[in-house]
């Protein structure tokens, strides 16, 4: 059975099987997107896109420049809204709730679903801030005066949140002498990590990262990508990249995105890698466009 | 030889060789015409005065002409290739048009006030004569280009005073125009222009010409200018401090340090008479305009730059705010004087003072305020966002420090704006512009049990200021001796620039904690 949409790009006029989206996995779901549809202004962005995104594992969404990969990232945790001329259409399960219904708190939903971006982009404040800002701003942490003039000081708790964090983003080593440093200081793939351990201070369920590696040297990037790995075991991870190989390496599973916004194929990351089922993919991880 | 690419002569590395310390002569004349210049522009020396015997008029002239000669030596050892110079084939359309220009001025003149000819037949010989230059230098190499009619205004300069037909005692009215130019500005104007000429040239020469040449010259010459521009500053202050500072001194000893000119009141009872009054007036005035404006201003910035739509209504805003920011302040002293003042005690008071020079710092910090917050990069709002964040306290915690020096930046502009002002406190401020008694606000704070629970006679009463000050010693002559102007304004300028050096101070410190 096949989908009566006819591709519009590319160089092979292929049509988009349902068995390339079907993937089996064991384990709970943690995102379900159905239908999702964006547009920027009049132009479509992404097209019907539907996946289920299994919990605690790495899943990673190639493509080439263009095809809404990081549009698709954005809408899981809303970060659209902030794009006034999108449009989102369709819905996103998150935990079985939809978060495009109405009534959707979405300072609660970022909470839960946090997000890392391509350029590290920490406050310029110390390092020790970075990490207990967003604890701070939610009421979880008070360590100002008034607090500490009513006993209540939660200075213990934000060490123990900033150690944990920053050993969580593996970054406990190499800055625990200067925390009260300006985290400006630190080199890229150090500020990129202290971006990763201020989106765990927040306590989410989710980390979205949008090419979190695309801006760094080799050395920071396998960082990096060791921690993605690690944090699969706790959190659910999506990842955009637009370097196959990162890809291969660290997810567990694939969704390619085709120019056009549409989602081409999802499965298990080996399964995509070694034995695509659309030739276009095939002819995207093999190097032959985009 | 192609014509594109290294040519065989030119070293990449080159030496300075005694040719190219030649170009140093007129550049070294050349800057000590400029000084030469501004001191007669100045009166610090007369072109009259004379050194080791000789006219200063006969030194600077000399001096012109030994650059002249200097550059057309650089120019013929150039073109002879005796110094390995890389030249143009010409000069270029610019300076060939200044020095076009510059011959239109002269045979101008010549023809029109030496042979007494009218317009029509002036205009004419100037613009042939501007158009043979321009021709004539555009055919030349550009060695001999740029330094040929560079020596020319230097001989034509330096013959024209040293024959006297320019010297210091020549004076010129043109027919149909009040003003009477004399020698001693005619002099200077020379040593000016034709420093700048023949420093643009030398520095030229100093690197060969070509490319580099012509980068060392445009360098050069934007060096001088910063230079006199700075100079021009520094003559403005140490003027001010020259004729002020013996009123300031006035009685004055420095141990116990006593200032009684600063310290004292205006009035019978004080030995020297004194401005105290007049600076705290100052003083309470800018504190006032900067607590009333700066945090609407910054308000009015974050609704316009992070919540209101951006779109037609922010733009009428931006260009009303400019509009604001550009009107004339004796305005604002007549809105403040026919809307505020019957509102207000009805009498001129402090309050209406600041709060008139409130309105005029609004705008400034307004467009300051927004111009930092649009500067904040919209990574750290998405960052913040996506911890769950709400936008109020984004704004708070993130986006308001990292606009902080840029809000800064506005307050000190407007505060050194202000707090010069006379026009606007003219007609609401002052009943006495030589006090006796300074306005004491903080002591007259009185609280109430019963509304309005606060009051402050002192807010209330009227004051007086130090630019309110100089410009009646100044213009109005009342009361006090010119001298005892000049004191005000080297205290008026030192308080303006007590309040630079908080504002930048605090920049300083908000900078620092953004950036360490």
């Amino acid at each position: 059975m096949s989908q009566t949409r006819q591709t519009t790009t590319g160089e092979t006029e292929e049509q988009i099987r349902d068995e390339w989206l079907e993937y089996d996995f064991e384990g709970e779901t943690a995102l379900s997107v159905e239908d999702l549809d964006v547009y920027y202004g009049d132009d479509q962005a992404l097209q019907s896109i539907s996946m289920d995104i299994p919990e605690k594992s790495v899943t990673a969404l190639i493509g080439p420049s263009g095809c809404g990969k990081s549009t698709f990232l954005r809408c899981l945790n809303r970060m659209n809204d902030r794009i006034s001329a999108a449009r989102v259409e369709g819905s996103v399960e998150f935990n079985g709730e939809n978060i495009y219904a109405d009534g959707v708190d979405l300072v609660e939903l970022r909470k839960r679903i946090g997000m890392v971006f391509q350029h590290p982009n920490p406050f310029p404040k110390s390092i020790r801030d970075n990490i207990s800002y967003g604890p701070r701003k939610h009421g979880d942490l008070d360590t100002g005066l008034v607090a500490r003039l009513l006993g209540r000081d939660d200075r213990d708790e934000e060490e123990d949140l900033v150690e944990r964090c920053l050993r969580g983003a593996a970054l406990w080593d190499e800055v625990k002498d200067r925390l009260d440093d300006n985290a400006l200081g630190l080199s890229g793939g150090q500020q990129q990590r202290l971006c990763i351990a201020r989106a765990l201070a927040v306590g989410p369920d989710v980390l979205l990262m949008d090419e979190p590696a695309s801006a760094l040297d080799p050395i920071a990037t396998s960082k990096i990508e060791d921690l993605v790995e690690e944090l699969a075991e706790d959190y659910t991870v999506v990842i955009v990249t637009h370097n196959m190989q990162q890809a291969a390496r660290i997810s567990d599973q694939t969704a390619v995105f085709l120019t056009g916004g549409e989602l081409v194929e999802y499965g298990d990351t080996d399964q995509i890698f070694e034995n695509p089922q659309s030739q276009r993919v095939e002819d995207y991880i093999t190097g032959k466009f985009g | 030889m192609s014509d594109y690419g290294a040519h065989g002569e030119q070293n990449i590395v080159s030496e300075a060789s005694t040719a190219d310390y030649l170009a140093v002569v007129p550049l070294v004349l050349g800057a000590l015409a400029f000084v030469a210049g501004w001191a007669v522009v100045f009166q610090w020396v007369g072109v009259r005065d004379a050194l080791a015997g000789v006219q200063y008029a006969t030194l600077i002239s000399a001096g012109h002409l030994l650059a002249g000669v200097a550059l057309v030596g650089v120019g013929v050892l150039s073109v002879t290739d005796v110094i390995d110079n890389n030249p143009d084939s010409s000069v270029g359309v610019v300076p060939a048009g200044v020095y076009g220009a510059f011959a239109f001025v002269a045979v101008g003149l010549v023809v029109s006030q030496t042979l007494g000819q009218g317009a029509l037949v002036w205009a004419p010989a100037g613009l042939v004569a501007a158009a043979v230059v321009a021709v004539a230098v555009l055919a030349i190499p550009e060695d001999l280009g740029v330094t040929l009619p560079v020596a020319a205004f230097e001989f034509v300069a330096g013959l024209a005073v040293v024959t006297g037909v320019v010297g210091p005692s020549w004076s010129w009215s043109p027919v149909g125009f009040s003003a009477t130019f004399v020698g001693q500005t005619a002099i200077a104007a020379f040593a000016m222009v034709g420093s700048l000429l023949t420093v643009w040239a030398a520095a030229n020469a100093y690197r060969g010409f070509g490319a580099r040449g012509r980068e060392y010259g445009a360098y050069t010459l934007i060096s001088v200018y910063a230079v006199a521009l700075l100079a021009v500053l520094a003559l403005l202050v140490i003027f001010v401090v020259q004729n002020g500072l013996d009123q300031v001194l006035k009685g004055a000893q420095l141990w116990p340090l006593h200032v009684p000119f600063v310290t004292n009141g205006f009035g019978l009872r004080y030995d020297v008479n004194g401005i105290y009054p007049a600076i705290v007036g100052t003083v309470w005035l800018v504190v006032g305009a900067v607590v009333f404006a700066v945090p609407l201003a910054v308000g009015a910035a974050v609704f316009l730059t992070e919540y209101a739509e951006q779109g037609r209504f922010t733009r009428v805003v931006e260009t009303a705010t400019n509009g604001l920011w550009s009107t004339p302040s004796i305005v604002y002293g007549l809105f403040a004087f026919a809307f505020l003042l019957p509102r207000i005690q009805n009498h001129v008071t402090l309050l209406t003072g600041q709060l008139v020079l409130g309105f005029m710092l609004l705008p400034l910090v307004l467009i300051t305020s927004r111009e930092a917050l649009q500067n904040v990069p919209d990574e750290y709002r998405d960052a913040s966002a996506a911890l769950g964040v709400t936008k109020w306290q984004t704004i708070r915690s993130v986006v308001l420090p990292a606009a902080v020096p840029g809000v800064l930046t506005g307050v000190i502009l407007g505060v050194g704006r202000i707090a010069g002002e006379t026009a606007p406190i003219l007609l609401v401020l002052v009943r006495e512009p030589f006090s006796s008694e300074a306005p004491s606000v903080l002591g007259s704070f009185h609280f109430t049990s019963t509304a309005p629970f606060v009051t402050n006679d002192a807010l209330l009463s009227p004051a007086t200021a130090l630019p309110y000050q100089l410009f009646a010693v100044i213009t109005a002559g009342v009361g006090a001796p010119i001298k005892f102007g000049w004191g005000t304004a080297l205290v008026l300028l030192l308080v303006v620039i007590s309040f630079y050096a908080v504002g930048i101070t605090t920049r300083i410190y908000f900078r620092r904690k953004l950036r360490q």
